[in-house]
């Protein structure tokens, strides 16, 4: 890890990405909304949705990176439009996903937070633009790397001179075949070890199956987790993609309502506790 | 050509004809205020003979005829509809325009080439209202207006403050990836300096913002696109790519509305241009009345006299209207103190207003 130069934790306190009002690196910022953009309609009513369920930021696709090219590809600039007149009837401010190096300064334009998807997150050229907008950036683990790998491809974006870097552990390829993908929870420690960048879990791709989505939330926080970006869509039976992974709003606001309390419980015991922090004892003499 | 270039060339020339016949209504609006009727058979039969001797072989005789007598019948028909002739300067969807369809959303807005078209234009009577920009909220005072107003006879019958949003707008055939150039009036482009340069983007001046959107749907330049406001985007059929691109805070245009006679109702806004002479203490004399009858100043600016260098006017709206005692009981005092003294009128302030 030592050609971690920015990335590492040595370098400085823990960095806190400021949104809007929203603060990642601070207590638990839930990100929710649809998979991809399909429609005005869909988009703001999920928005609303979910901001009445207390989601601090809205998601949602308007350029998607589909296995199969006859898959649907995206709404492109028309979503972009739509999700930014979501942010004006919500207040909610917007991440969604990049996957053109011609397209970073325009999804700029109308994006909050720029998200680096699983499969691109080793697009060095790609990493390279969205270091230089300055826009916050959600850099989601690749599904075959390594954190190390992870970590160099978050240290692109912060050599370009943009430090606002969330870290998406987004689960991993094993021989697994139930699960979508295996969700890593231990990444959330490990880095918080490495690097003072914050990191948030998505427990929808990882798991990929709707009934774990809510064990895995309330896993993610006892672990620790800066935030969590789940799906939720209106109707989930009529999207475009990831139908069956999808919350309804009803759903994730019973989780929301769950997620909370747990949050504050572990705030609570930890300030009443004085719990050291672990990472200072490595326990190299373990066998 | 294969079928998609020659569709897009048949949507281009359907836009420019819908265009040309949005120019020749105004054109008909306008011939009115010159005619004692609104028909009049010999122009009309004038001009069918005259199109009657064009030989175009696709365009048959009969079909010119008929569709130019459905013109003509259109153009009388709203001709016959008395609709208010409201002037402003620049082409259809300057910001001008915008204002004019706010101030009086039933006219028929006429674009004028220049601010003293606008004005001659209604003191003549060929027009019936008249909008004009007199101060923007980050350029300061429009200069040319402001001196037009010291020598006008009309009267200032409302305001509205516009905002000033433009938006990068291009023809549907225009991929954003694509868009190299931009064109506008270059004070637009100053203040959209930020988002050219974060998307790299080349600035080409123009002479107007709406002249450079009424271009763009027409001749379609490769990789190009235009800054204007909205409107322009529905009056050419071009795409808006973005709206509200300007750096800096929203930045907004106070427009007046222009008469020949003043407003009929009360008002609560007045405006009026002074000028005093060159002794010690004049101006402050002026002002100094309004403090004492405890009436709200909300604008002052001065000018030089272009008749008399070295002299200033002085423009000045205060809140009330000059139908009410204090206030003129109060113009009257200021009229002698002036060496010239000139009421603009009184009339509804635009509430909306920061």
């Amino acid at each position: 890890m030592k050609n971690l130069k920015l990335a590492s934790r040595m370098i400085t306190g823990r960095t806190i990405v400021t949104v809007g009002d929203v603060k990642i690196g601070r207590g638990l910022v839930v990100i929710a909304g649809p998979c991809s953009v399909e429609s005005e309609e869909q988009t703001i009513e999920t928005a609303r949705a979910v901001k009445d369920a207390g989601a601090d930021m809205l998601r949602g696709g308007a350029f998607k990176p589909r296995t199969s090219p006859y898959s649907f590809q995206g709404m492109g600039l028309g979503g972009l439009k739509i999700l930014a007149r979501a942010r004006e009837e919500t207040g909610l401010p917007i991440v969604t996903e990049v996957i053109d190096p011609r397209d970073v300064s325009w999804v700029a334009e109308f994006a909050d937070v720029l998200q680096i998807g699983t499969r691109n997150m080793q697009n060095f050229s790609l990493l390279k633009e969205v270091g230089q907008t300055g826009r916050p950036v959600l850099l989601k683990r690749g599904m075959y790397s390594t954190l190390e790998e992870w970590l160099n491809c978050a240290e692109y974006i912060l050599s370009e001179g943009n430090p606002n870097v969330i870290l998406c552990e987004r689960g991993i390829r094993t021989f697994e075949k139930y699960t979508r993908n295996t969700l890593d929870l231990s990444a959330v420690p490990a880095i918080k070890e490495l690097t003072h960048l914050p990191i948030i879990i998505d427990p929808t791709h990882s798991t990929g199956r709707l009934s774990l989505i809510g064990s895995m939330s309330m896993a993610a926080v006892a672990a620790g987790t800066d935030g969590l970006i789940i799906e939720v869509h209106c109707n989930p039976q009529e999207a475009l993609c990831d139908a069956d992974q999808a919350l309804t709003p009803e759903n994730f606001s019973g989780l929301m309502r769950r997620l909370r309390p747990l949050k504050s419980f572990l705030e609570r015991e930890s300030a009443a506790t004085h719990v050291e922090d672990w990472s200072a004892a490595r326990c190299d003499n373990e066998t | 050509m294969k079928l998609e270039e020659i569709r897009n060339k048949i949507d281009k020339i359907d836009r420019e004809l819908l265009v040309l016949l949005q120019e020749r209504m105004g054109l008909a609006l306008r011939s009115k205020k010159f005619k004692k009727a609104v028909t009049d058979p010999l122009r009309e039969e004038a001009l069918l003979n005259r199109v009657e001797r064009l030989n175009l072989d696709l365009i048959e005789r009969s079909f010119t005829r008929q569709l130019l007598k459905t013109i003509i019948d259109e153009s009388k028909r709203l001709q016959e509809k008395d609709h208010r002739l409201v002037a402003f300067q620049g082409e259809h969807g300057a910001y001008g325009d915008v204002a004019a369809r706010n101030l009086v959303p039933d006219g028929a807005f006429i674009p004028c080439m220049e601010f003293a078209d606008v004005f001659r234009g209604v003191e003549e009577g060929y027009l019936d209202l008249g909008v004009v920009p007199v101060e923007n909220s980050l350029e300061g005072a429009v200069t040319q207006v402001n001196d037009l107003l010291t020598t006008t006879t009309l009267k200032v019958i409302g305001e509205a403050h516009i905002p000033v949003k433009h938006c990068l707008l291009a023809t549907e055939a225009t991929n954003y990836r694509d868009i190299r150039l931009v064109y506008s009036h270059p004070q637009a482009l100053a203040q959209c300096r930020g988002f050219l340069m974060r998307n790299k983007l080349e600035p080409y001046p123009y002479y107007d913002t709406a002249g450079a959107a009424k271009m763009l749907a027409r001749d379609n330049p490769r990789a190009a696109a235009a800054i204007a406001s909205c409107l322009c985007a529905e009056l050419y059929d071009l795409e808006i790519i973005k709206e509200g691109i300007e750096d800096g805070p929203s930045n907004s245009t106070r427009f007046l509305l222009l008469s020949r006679e003043p407003y009929d109702g009360l008002g609560d806004k007045t405006s009026v241009i002074f000028a005093t002479p060159h002794k010690a203490g004049q101006l402050f004399k002026v002002l100094s009345l309004f403090a004492e009858a405890d009436i709200n100043l909300t604008r002052i600016a001065s000018m030089p006299l272009r008749s008399d260098p070295g002299n200033y006017s002085f423009f000045l709206d205060l809140e009330g209207s000059d139908q009410d005692e204090k206030i003129s009981q109060v113009l009257k005092q200021m009229k002698e103190l002036t060496i010239s003294f000139k009421r603009l009128g009184s009339y509804p302030a635009d509430t909306l207003a920061a």
